[in-house]
Parts: C-alpha cells; sequence; structure tokens
C-alpha cells in the first residue's frame, strides 16, 4: 500500500510518520501516538469531540487526512498544561463545574483556548458562537460559556 | 443559610474533573492492552427474517482473523430485566426482528482484516412480513413478531384506583385528548465500546455502564458462567442518560470473542451503530382524559398509552409505567384508571430515558392548561391546587416524606416573575409550566440497597469501597464529599474504589435515581460507623468523654474546650497498634414495598422518598414559519437538600436541553424499519447558540431519609422540561398542539387545523 512520509509538530515534539493515504489526523494521534485526548464522537466532522490545535486553530481531526498536516504545528489537549501547571482555560472549567461527563471536554477546552487568544475579551455572544461548533450532551453549555467568560476577564489582553 | 455542614452543599470542584479536563480521564474506546484485537459486527440488513443458514468459513480463512462468533457459540440463554420478560437472545439465533440486529462478531489483528472479513460470511435470510407501527401491530393478523406475545403486545400495565366512571359521570367538565412524540435518541456524546479480556476462567470486561453489579449479572446469565468470573471494572462514562443501564449486545459478542480468541478484544461501535444497536427512545402515544369539579380539582384521570417497545422486552415493565408515576407523585388522582401497552415491532431496541414518556407528561400538563383556561384558572393555581403535599400519598400508595409540589412551583414562579411576565407577554409569545414528582430508586429486590467499606490508612488518609458508578453526573465526587464531611478530612485525603464488581458491594446503579440518596446513604453510614471507632479509641486515648469530641481538620477535637485535640493519625495508628484498624460497612436499604410489582401489583410504597420540580419555560413563536424559539428557563428541583450546589445546577442546565430544547427538534425517522437519521449531521442536537437563559433553582425539603437531608440531583428538571415548552408553545399560539416535537411544520399543521376546525 502507498505510504507518505509525514512532518509536524505535536505538542512542541517533532513527529516523523510514514502514514496510509487514508490515515486520519484523529487515528495518528489515538492510534499511533497514544494521545487518546481528542476523542471520536461521530467521525464526520458533526460533533467537535476530536478538536486539536492545527496551527492554532481549532480543527476536527477526524476529518484531516495526517499526509495533509506535513510542517504543521499540532496542539492536542495533553499539550496544554506546562507540567503539573494547568491551562487558566482548564482550571476555569474545573471551577465553574463545566466538566460533566469529560467526553467533548477537550474538544471544548482546545476551541474556547484558541478562541482566547485570536480575541482576548470575547463577548458573551462571541463565545457561544465560537463554542457552538462543539456537542456537549451533558451541560447545556451554561457552565461552559462562564468557565470561558471567567478566563477572558482575568486574562490581560495583548496590546 | 446558617452553614452547619463544613463541605455539603458548596460548590466543590469535581474530584474526577483533573483528569477529564488534561485529557487522562480513560474512556473504554482509549483501552489499550497487549495482543488487542479489534472487533466487528455483522448485522441484519432485513427488519424481520429467518436466518437459514450462516457460513463463517471463508471469514475465517482469512489471515489476521482470530475468532468469528454467532449464536451457535453462545448458550442459548435470553436477556430480559425479569423472568417473565426475558426474550432477547443479544445475538440472534434463527431469526432476526430489527435492521442493525447482531449476528456475528468477527475479531481480527487490524480495523481492515475485521471489516473484511465481516463480507466474508454468508448468511441466508428468507425475509418475513414486519410491521413497524405499534398500532398495527396490536391489530388481528400483524406479523407475529414473538410467539409468546400475542397481538405483539409484550406488556399491559392496568392500574385502576377508586370508582372511575362514576367520577367521570360526576364531573365538571371532561377533556380527552391524544398526544404523540416519536423516539429520540440519546446521543451519549461517547459511541458505545466494549473491551473484554479473558484469562484463567475470569472475565474482566470495560464498558460504559450505569451499574456494573447488574451488569455483570446479566453477562454472568447470558454466558452461563458464575457471577464471581465476570469482572466488570470501573471505567469513566461519556454520558448514560439512560442509555447505559441494562446489558447491550456488543457485551456478549465481545465477550464471547475474548474467550474464543483468548486475545483481548476491543469493540467500538460508529456514531450510527451506536443509535441503531445500542438502545433509543420510545415512540410514546397517550390518549388522556381528565375530570375537574368547578374548582379545578382533578377528580378522574384515565389514560390509554401505547409504547413502541422495538423488537425487544429491555426494561418493558418499568418503562410502561414511569412516565405515570412521576405523575402521580406529583399530583392527587382520587380515581385513575391507567393501561399501558408496550407493544413490540421490528426496530430497534429501546431503553429507559432521562425524559421518558414526553407525550404524556407534555399532554397531560398542556390539558390541564387548557381546562384551567376554561375554567378561568391561573395554570399555576390549578397545579398547587392539585399537588401532592407532604404525608400524602399518590394514587399507588407511595407516602410522601419530604416536599410536597407547591415549593418548587411558587419558587420557579417567583424567580421567573410569573404573574408580571405573563401579563407582559407580546404577540406571538408565551409562557408555560410544567411539574412532575420522581421516585429516588425503585424496587429491585436485593439490589434495590448499597453498601460501603471504608478504611482508615496509616497516614489519617482513608480508602472508601463501593458500588457507586459514575456516568458523568458527579457521583464519585459526591460519595467523596460525603465521606469527607463525616470523617473531618479534606477530600484529597479519601481514595475512591468504585464501580468494581470485584472489589465493590451491590449498589443499584446510576439509574432510578438512586445513586446519592441509597448510595450516599451507605457511604455517610459506613463513614459514620468508622467514625465511631476513631473517637472511641481517642476518647481512651485523650482520657476524654466521647460525646465531647469530634472530627475535624484531621484533628479529634473537644467540642468544648479548644485546647484539647489530637491529629487523628495518631489515633489510627493506635488502632493498628492494638490489632483493631478502623475499618468500617455501612449499607442503606430504602424502605419500600417489595411486595409491589410492576404489572401484578403496581400498588404499595414505590421508593424511598420522592424529589419534585418545576420548570417555567417562556417561548416566541413565528405563526408565518412555525419557529419557536425559547429564550427564558426557569427550572426549579426539589433536591432534598444539595450535597454539590454546583453540580446539581449542572444536572438541571443539562436537563433543560435534553428536553426543553430538544422539544423543538430532536426526533427519530424512520423507514420500512430503517433509522434514517442516526448520525450527529442528521440528527441535530442542540449547541450552545440553541440555548435559552438559564436560572436553576435549587428547592431545599431537607429529606429525613436522605444523606444530609438529600435525594436525587436534577432528574425533575429533566422529565418535566419537555412540559413546560409544550405548555409555553400552546399558551402563545392558543391552539391544541398534539403532535411532538414541535418543529415548524407541525406547528403551522395545527394553526392551519386550528383554523378549519375552529378549535381553541
Ligand atoms: S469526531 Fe470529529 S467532529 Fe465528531
Ligand atoms: S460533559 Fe458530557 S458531553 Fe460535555
Amino acid at each position: 500500500m502507498e505510504r507518505f512520509k509525514v512532518n509536524f509538530q505535536v505538542n512542541g515534539e517533532p513527529v516523523e510518520l510514514d502514514v496510509r493515504p487514508s490515515e486520519t489526523l484523529l487515528e495518528t494521534l489515538r492510534d499511533r501516538l497514544e494521545l487518546t485526548g481528542a476523542k471520536e464522537g461521530c467521525g464526520l466532522g458533526a460533533c467537535g469531540s476530536c478538536t486539536v490545535l492545527l496551527d492554532g486553530l481549532p480543527t476536527r481531526s477526524c476529518i484531516v487526512l495526517t499526509a495533509e498536516v506535513d510542517g504543521s504545528e499540532v496542539t492536542t489537549i495533553e499539550g496544554l498544561a506546562e507540567g503539573e501547571k494547568l491551562d487558566p482555560v482548564q482550571e476555569s472549567f474545573m471551577e465553574k463545574g463545566a466538566v460533566q461527563c469529560g467526553f467533548c471536554t477537550p474538544g471544548m477546552i482546545l476551541t474556547a483556548r484558541s478562541l482566547l487568544d485570536r480575541n482576548p475579551r470575547p463577548t458573551r455572544e462571541d463565545i457561544i458562537r465560537s463554542i457552538s461548533s462543539n456537542v456537549c450532551r451533558c451541560t447545556g453549555y451554561k457552565k461552559i460559556v462562564e468557565a470561558v467568560e471567567a478566563v477572558s476577564s482575568t486574562e490581560t489582553p495583548e496590546t | 443559610m446558617d452553614r452547619e455542614y463544613t463541605i455539603i452543599g458548596t460548590r466543590m470542584t469535581r474530584t474526577d474533573s483533573l483528569a477529564k479536563v488534561t485529557g487522562r480521564a480513560s474512556f473504554t474506546a482509549d483501552l489499550k492492552l497487549p495482543r488487542m484485537l479489534c472487533a466487528k459486527v455483522l448485522r441484519s440488513p432485513h427488519p424481520h427474517a429467518k436466518i437459514l443458514n450462516i457460513d463463517t468459513s471463508k471469514a475465517l480463512r482469512l489471515p489476521g482473523v482470530r475468532a468469528v462468533v454467532t449464536a451457535a457459540d453462545a448458550h442459548g440463554v435470553k436477556w430480559g430485566v425479569f423472568r417473565y420478560t426475558q426474550d432477547h437472545p443479544m445475538i440472534a439465533v434463527d431469526r432476526v426482528r430489527y435492521v442493525g440486529e447482531d449476528v456475528a462478531g468477527v475479531a481480527a489483528v487490524d480495523e481492515e482484516t475485521a471489516m473484511e472479513a465481516l463480507d466474508l460470511i454468508q448468511v441466508d435470510y428468507e425475509p418475513l412480513p414486519a410491521v413497524f407501527d405499534p398500532e398495527e401491530a396490536m391489530k388481528e393478523g400483524a406479523p407475529l413478531i414473538h410467539e409468546e406475545y400475542p397481538n405483539n403486545v409484550n406488556i399491559h400495565v392496568h392500574i385502576e384506583v377508586g370508582k372511575v366512571d362514576e367520577a367521570f359521570a360526576r364531573a365538571h367538565l371532561v377533556r380527552e385528548d391524544t398526544f404523540h412524540a416519536p423516539g429520540e435518541a440519546y446521543s451519549t456524546l461517547e459511541p458505545y465500546a466494549v473491551v473484554a479480556s479473558y484469562a484463567n476462567g475470569y472475565l474482566d470486561l470495560w464498558v460504559p455502564n450505569a451499574g456494573p453489579h447488574v451488569r455483570a449479572k446479566a453477562l454472568s446469565n447470558l454466558l452461563k458462567m458464575p457471577l464471581n468470573k465476570v469482572r466488570v471494572r470501573r471505567i469513566n462514562v461519556g454520558g448514560h442518560f439512560g442509555s447505559r443501564s441494562e446489558v447491550s449486545p456488543g457485551d456478549l459478542v465481545t465477550s464471547l470473542l475474548a474467550i474464543k480468541s483468548g486475545c483481548p478484544v476491543k469493540l467500538v461501535l460508529t456514531r450510527e451503530e451506536n443509535a441503531t444497536c445500542t438502545r433509543q427512545v420510545h415512540d410514546i402515544k397517550a390518549t388522556i382524559k381528565t375530570g375537574v369539579n368547578k374548582d379545578g380539582t382533578i377528580t378522574a384521570k384515565e389514560f390509554r398509552v401505547v409504547y413502541d417497545g422495538g423488537a425487544y422486552s429491555s426494561t418493558g415493565p418499568i418503562a410502561t409505567s414511569i412516565p405515570y408515576y412521576v405523575y402521580e407523585e406529583a399530583y392527587r388522582f382520587p380515581n385513575v384508571r391507567y393501561d399501558g401497552y408496550r407493544v413490540i415491532t421490528n426496530k430497534g431496541i429501546r431503553g429507559m430515558y432521562g425524559c421518558h414518556g414526553r407525550a404524556f407528561l407534555g399532554g397531560n400538563e398542556m390539558q390541564l392548561d387548557m381546562i384551567a383556561r376554561e375554567l378561568g384558572m391561573d395554570p399555576m393555581e390549578i397545579r398547587i391546587k392539585n399537588g401532592l403535599k407532604v404525608g400524602e400519598e399518590t394514587a399507588t400508595k407511595s407516602v410522601i416524606i419530604s416536599g410536597g409540589l407547591e415549593e418548587p412551583i411558587r419558587l420557579a414562579a417567583a424567580k421567573a416573575n410569573w404573574a408580571e411576565r405573563r401579563a407582559g407577554l407580546k404577540e406571538g409569545e408565551g409562557i408555560g409550566m410544567g411539574c412532575v414528582a420522581v421516585m429516588c430508586g425503585f424496587p429491585m429486590g436485593f439490589r434495590s440497597g448499597s453498601a460501603c467499606y471504608v478504611k482508615l490508612n496509616d497516614d489519617g488518609q482513608a480508602t472508601i469501597v463501593t458500588g457507586i458508578c459514575d456516568t458523568g453526573m458527579g457521583n464519585e465526587s459526591m460519595a467523596i464529599q460525603i465521606a469527607s464531611e463525616v470523617l473531618g478530612i479534606p477530600v484529597e485525603d479519601i481514595n475512591l474504589v468504585n464501580a468494581d464488581t470485584e472489589a465493590t458491594n451491590l449498589d443499584p446503579g446510576a439509574y432510578s435515581q438512586a445513586a446519592s440518596f441509597v448510595g450516599g446513604n451507605a457511604v455517610k453510614r459506613a463513614c459514620e460507623e468508622a467514625k465511631r471507632q476513631i473517637l472511641s479509641f481517642a476518647a481512651a486515648k485523650m482520657n476524654h468523654p466521647v460525646e465531647d469530641l469530634d472530627l475535624k481538620d484531621r484533628t479529634v477535637v473537644s467540642k468544648t474546650d479548644p485546647l484539647k485535640k489530637m491529629p487523628m493519625r495518631w489515633i489510627v495508628r493506635e488502632a493498628f497498634f492494638q490489632g483493631k484498624p478502623i475499618a468500617a460497612t455501612g449499607a442503606y436499604m430504602p424502605k419500600i414495598d417489595f411486595q409491589r410489582e410492576w404489572v401484578k401489583n403496581p400498588y404499595g410504597q414505590m421508593a424511598g422518598t420522592y424529589s419534585f420540580g418545576c420548570s417555567v419555560a417562556q417561548v416566541t413563536v413565528d405563526r408565518e414559519t412555525g419557529q419557536i424559539r425559547v429564550p427564558y428557563f426557569v427550572a426549579a428541583h426539589d433536591c432534598g437538600n444539595p450535597i454539590n450546589t454546583m453540580a446539581v445546577e449542572g444536572q438541571m442546565e443539562g436537563s433543560v436541553l435534553q428536553a426543553g430544547v430538544a422539544v423543538l427538534a430532536e426526533e427519530t425517522r424512520w423507514s420500512q424499519g430503517w433509522l434514517l437519521n442516526p448520525d450527529l449531521l442528521e440528527y441535530k442536537v442542540p449547541l450552545a447558540c440553541d440555548m435559552p437563559e438559564i436560572e436553576p433553582v435549587i428547592v431545599r425539603s431537607n429529606d429525613p431519609e436522605g444523606p444530609f437531608g438529600a435525594k436525587e440531583g436534577g432528574l425533575t428538571t429533566r422529565m418535566n422540561a419537555y412540559s413546560a415548552v409544550v405548555c409555553a408553545a400552546h399558551n402563545a399560539l392558543g391552539v391544541p398542539l398534539n403532535e411532538f416535537p414541535l418543529t415548524p411544520d407541525r406547528v403551522l399543521k395545527a394553526l392551519n387545523a386550528a383554523k378549519s376546525g375552529g378549535e381553541s
């Protein structure tokens, strides 16, 4: 079977892999790199539970081929904390009770992180619009929105 | 409120959330064991057919295939929750009864090989006539799906209390309406998955489940293995809502593959398989007749409810009863007749749902509003008038020991400014109210109770061991919080071993709303016994009366003398020295009438206690397009006393999504036994942008039996949010809305029907 050689960064580490042309980024992360934080909720781009950051932007890894990410930088939920120090979004999700079953949580947190990186002071509407890319079946979204709002009011926006 | 407790009732960060925000929480599909194989299932392409022959020989010859299983490898045991409902072989024997039914399983070295092997299995079918509509299925001459159910009636629950016909004859006003709601998909975000591993005669299973002990029991029956050889292990579960209560065909297939191949096997269902081949929500049609006095007192109720049960029994008798019970637990019915029919059809298997009974509950509440309007009453007033109070009995003889319906109604109304909001409604706006009460646990024989062990470790920390299962709602954190309160040590000093049949004792599981009321009580009792042991050692060691001692901040303290104290770990070590380590057991069995039986004797105490709730929704309706929106929602829930306030709110808010917003769109669509919208592109679940502003109101009735007064954490909202929205829509439109969900086409149809029929 035809294989592609792909070079990219995952959570700051260089990765070099031979991949099948049909291999999705989600399969590569979960099955080959043992990064199972990204989940497969639907496998067709509808739910956002497989979200990772691709060059900083939230991306559904179930519908991206690994062969396409050559030269890119991928951040998964496992790469968000610095050692034991959690990202403020992770902390806020915990404190505000935005986590129930936790299946949507990695994708939600990365989506929120990317929003705050691009727009440090989002309005409530901005937050709702942004996380409406991701399904959560448990929380009713209220505490997720509140968790993101709480981070945006404490993180100093860049000038 | 004066704070009697240290940690109970706080907005504590859930103990499971760190693993979940860092991506380290493992779900079943994340597990990887050495030599693990990949499983795939061959499924029925027919809604109803005889299986004439299955030939697996070609598949077995494919390199990389390690095992193929069919019903020939199973033991001919059928699953059913009750002895009289055992009709589901879980892997088809000589007949398939729904599209997607499990026919054969393959375990191979990788997914591609497993898929290829499925294509090589040859199954010869002889299609049989099928039936999909429950009313059709009940007619004479309809295809019979199981020999043992004449007219395809799987379960008939009949309840009769008082003199129903006489009461209707004397009623001032009688209304009869029929409401229908199609099935829905649970849409837990985690698709179903199973990992099974078999070695040395023991089978270990990781599977999203809502009660490991009942799951292990079911599998030990199906596999004809001793119960102690089937071990269901703790695993994170990505949502439940009723869908993970029961054993699933995938459990059996994966177990058989693991036993046959001698290797661990993982089965992960696709989203489409999850929707088609795990459990679904019942389609319900409810005819509701109500008689009232002039003053709005309900004098008679009569119900005929038809449940589309799909191909097998599942929780049949329970599913056929629960919608009625959560309604009679809220309101006083002096005379009532309930006939619930669960009918077998050639559709996928069904189970209980967090908001099971939507057509019934929404229909009842909308009809109550129609009656109130005719009588010139406020919907709130008629609900309070008929709501049950503490000390009263439900129609089928369950005593209410705490709460009552009035307070949640008043608190919801106050939060929503009910009267002002109602008076100020503009054209196209409406407001509605929905109520239920919910049993905390129900009769499951000796499995209705829970037991917990606790041991104090030599550093003064504790380990608690309980069957309590967490499918996302925070039950694990709840158990730790209770232990922390009783033992006077912080939550980080408490380790939890739970939901693992090898280590934990019986527990009813995370359904029937028993986790905090029953499981939490067992944890509390175990910790109280450990505390008693600690204090009695401390009294001797400190030479101080035991009644004056307490535990606080890892220390044994005097209640009266602040100088008198000793670190707890010293006492724990002293106990080790004396050969009497601190270890305790606690158990709780709710006060239920165990003579009660779902079909044969539906009378007597159903549960230890009941939670009450009221939701208020505001809607806007566009009469041109039929589009409804829900901008504002208040949910008031009597949880007794919240263990974790934030977790209770979270349950209520999630319930608004799954019922209050779902009512606008969610439905499964079918054609000839094929589910047309099994994926998340076609089956649209609400997103953040669809949600109303939600105001959760926690009602405290301080239950005399519950741990720290607690009952259950939010199910009333899940059961009444649907009603609140349909009542609000009815209020806005002024026409009966008999067909749910309230999609634009149905709304326009109802408006047109009213225009031509003149109905108001
Ligand atoms: S799994 Fe990728 S969007 Fe659902
Ligand atoms: S927390 Fe369960 S899906 Fe979001």
